[in-house]
């Protein structure tokens, strides 16, 4: 049994049809990554596995841990294990670094978990392990998040869903808008977190650096999988990525 | 009177007036930062401080039409102003929660003219309610006889102790709403949720209780104002529609959804109110309006706000 399996999930904004049957499978304690043009679905298919709305998802499943999680609220779906870092960031701006990382603490809170049968408030890293792990934000901790620059906001992100008991975690475009050796250094938080035994799902502009990290790939064109093979085999086949990733 | 007795004089007379708008604004504030939601109905929560606190603290004399026909009496625990004062937030606290969960929950995705048609009229409903059941003349909400007479402080001259009483109840109260939100995992959701709800709940956390929480903290301040207001302003079915336009401009002047920014709102209203009642009375009412055009044209968010006021 894989960890996440989509099963032909049809995803709509209003009345248009984006994800046309997207069936895709992630096996524990891999990186998948999912690639793609602008446009071509990719952060649809996230938000409907985290079930964020917009989209609605008419029909299909998505299984996590085998339970069909599909049209469950993002907050029940989070406490499950199964977290977004999304596309810009979305840093609580007026809050402090310490602050942005205290917020998936609250889940633990009574009044949170009370009347919710899903395993709410399970932690998973402690402050002094975050900040061990991000250095960079131990020595920011009462600086606004508004004030930190690019890199520092993707690496408090990332942090931000390490507090909670993640299985897996899925990352929108982490290099997106940042300089080069910034990138590098958040490809390799990621490749860190890989290594401390979470599952991931990737999704990258940047496909060549995600197909080094990935054991297998997914590629989506128009809400459709139209290829899907281990990163040596996508490596290997120029036609697809010329066609549908442009490098 | 010397020129310190008759600025600190005017000082409290506006910090006076100006506690029982912050008390009131708070709520709509925070609701709309939040929310979005506009939040007119929050004024019955003051309608139910007056009220219900008279029932409390004294007695209510039900003289409407309606109570006059099922002849219904007076009402009244006789408990005293301070047992009004504990009591009533907790009962609006619970009347916020539900007007959270029936009226205001509906109405979070539908345009702003809808929210506000349709607590404008539970306002109005409110209103009438009471009028049918208590009637519409002015009743006495006595002051407290600990309350009555003066202090003397010192060389700045002597002051009403009711004056001083309303500041130092609403200081308390504004403080520990303020901290509440400040130092709380339920403020820390709201303050979170406020910029970003979907980030929230995707970070495990429901927050949409957190926002009932905070949605009945501060029903129970709007209720706390009206036991403190009941005895400063007439005790009418109108006087909620008479002080959510005021506490409305605090919000607008001090910018949605910042506790700190309804306080200075507060005091800027309140000082121009009663600056003008003092030296051109004609004019106060139109003053308030006057003063909220020109910060909103200065700063369009407002002096602390972050969240632009649409229209
Ligand atoms: N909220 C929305 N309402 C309507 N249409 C949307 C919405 N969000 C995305 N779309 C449309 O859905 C399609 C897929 O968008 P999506 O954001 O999933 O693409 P993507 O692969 O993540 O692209 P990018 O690489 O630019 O982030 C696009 O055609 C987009 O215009
Ligand atoms: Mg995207």
């Amino acid at each position: 049994m894989s960890l996440l399996e989509l099963e032909e999930v049809n995803s709509y904004y209003g009345e248009s049809h984006i994800l046309r049957g997207v069936t895709m499978e992630v096996e524990e304690g891999q990186i998948i990554a999912l690639l793609g043009r602008n446009g071509a679905g990719k952060t649809t298919t996230l938000r409907s596995i985290t079930g964020a709305s917009p989209p609605e998802v008419r029909s299909g499943t998505v299984r996590f841990e085998g339970n069909d999680i599909t049209g469950r609220r993002p907050e029940d779906i989070s406490a499950l294990g199964l977290s977004l870092v999304p596309e810009e960031r979305r840093m609580f701006s007026n809050l402090t670094v310490a602050e942005n990382l205290h917020v998936p603490d609250i889940s633990r809170n009574l009044l949170n978990r009370i009347g919710r049968s899903e395993e709410t408030g399970k932690t998973g890293l402690s402050d002094e392990e975050v900040y061990e792990q991000f250095p960079r934000l131990d020595e920011r901790r009462e600086q606004k998040a508004g004030t930190l620059s690019g890199g520092e906001q993707q690496m408090l992100a990332i942090a931000r869903t390490l507090k909670q008991d993640t299985d897996l975690l899925m990352l929108d475009e982490p290099s997106e808008g940042l300089a080069p050796q910034i990138v590098q250094d958040v490809l390799d938080i990621i490749e860190e977190i890989a290594e401390q035994g979470k599952t991931i799902l990737l999704v990258e502009q940047n496909a060549a650096a995600a197909i080094r990290l990935a054991d297998y790939c997914y590629v989506l064109d128009q809400g459709r999988i139209v290829y899907e093979g281990t990163s040596e085999e996508l490596e290997a086949n120029d036609e697809v990525r010329q066609e549908y990733l442009g490098v | 009177m010397s020129v310190v007795g008759s600025v600190v004089g005017f000082m409290i007379q506006t910090l006076a007036v100006s506690s029982i708008y912050i008390l009131v604004a708070i709520g709509l504030s925070i609701t709309l930062g939040t929310l979005k939601f506009v939040n007119f109905a929050h004024a019955a929560m003051y309608l139910a401080g007056v009220y219900i606190g008279l029932g409390i603290a004294l007695e209510l004399q039900f003289s409407g039409d309606i109570a006059r026909s099922i002849g219904l009496g007076n009402v009244g625990l006789d408990l005293g102003f301070l047992a009004a004062l504990a009591i009533i937030p907790i009962i609006t606290f619970g009347l916020g929660l539900l007007m959270e969960r029936f009226v205001a929950r509906p109405f979070y995705d539908r345009p702003d003219t809808d929210q506000i048609l349709v607590t404008f009229g539970i306002l109005l409903i409110v209103q009438e309610l009471i009028r049918a059941f208590v009637g519409g003349r002015s009743l006495t909400f006595s002051r407290p006889a600990w309350a009555e007479g003066a202090i003397s402080l010192g060389p700045l001259g002597t002051y009403a102790s009711w004056r001083l009483a309303i500041i130092g109840i609403t200081s308390v109260l504004v403080l520990a709403v303020y901290l509440y939100i400040e130092y709380t995992d339920v403020g820390l959701a709201v303050r979170a949720g406020t910029e970003d709800t979907e980030m929230v709940n995707l970070l495990g956390v429901r927050a949409t209780r957190p926002f009932l929480v905070i949605f009945g903290v501060g029903s129970g301040l709007a209720g706390a104002a009206g036991v403190v207001g009941g005895p400063v302003f007439s005790v009418v079915p109108e006087v909620g529609v008479g002080v959510l336009v005021p506490a409305f401009l605090v919000v607008v002047v001090g910018g949605v959804g910042s506790i700190v920014g309804s306080v200075v709102g507060g005091l800027l209203i309140g000082a121009v109110e009663v600056g003008l009642v003092m030296n051109a009375p004609t004019w106060s009412s139109v003053g308030i309006y006057a003063l909220a055009a020109v910060v909103l044209l200065v700063r369009p968010a407002g002096l602390m706000g972050a969240v632009e006021v649409d229209e």
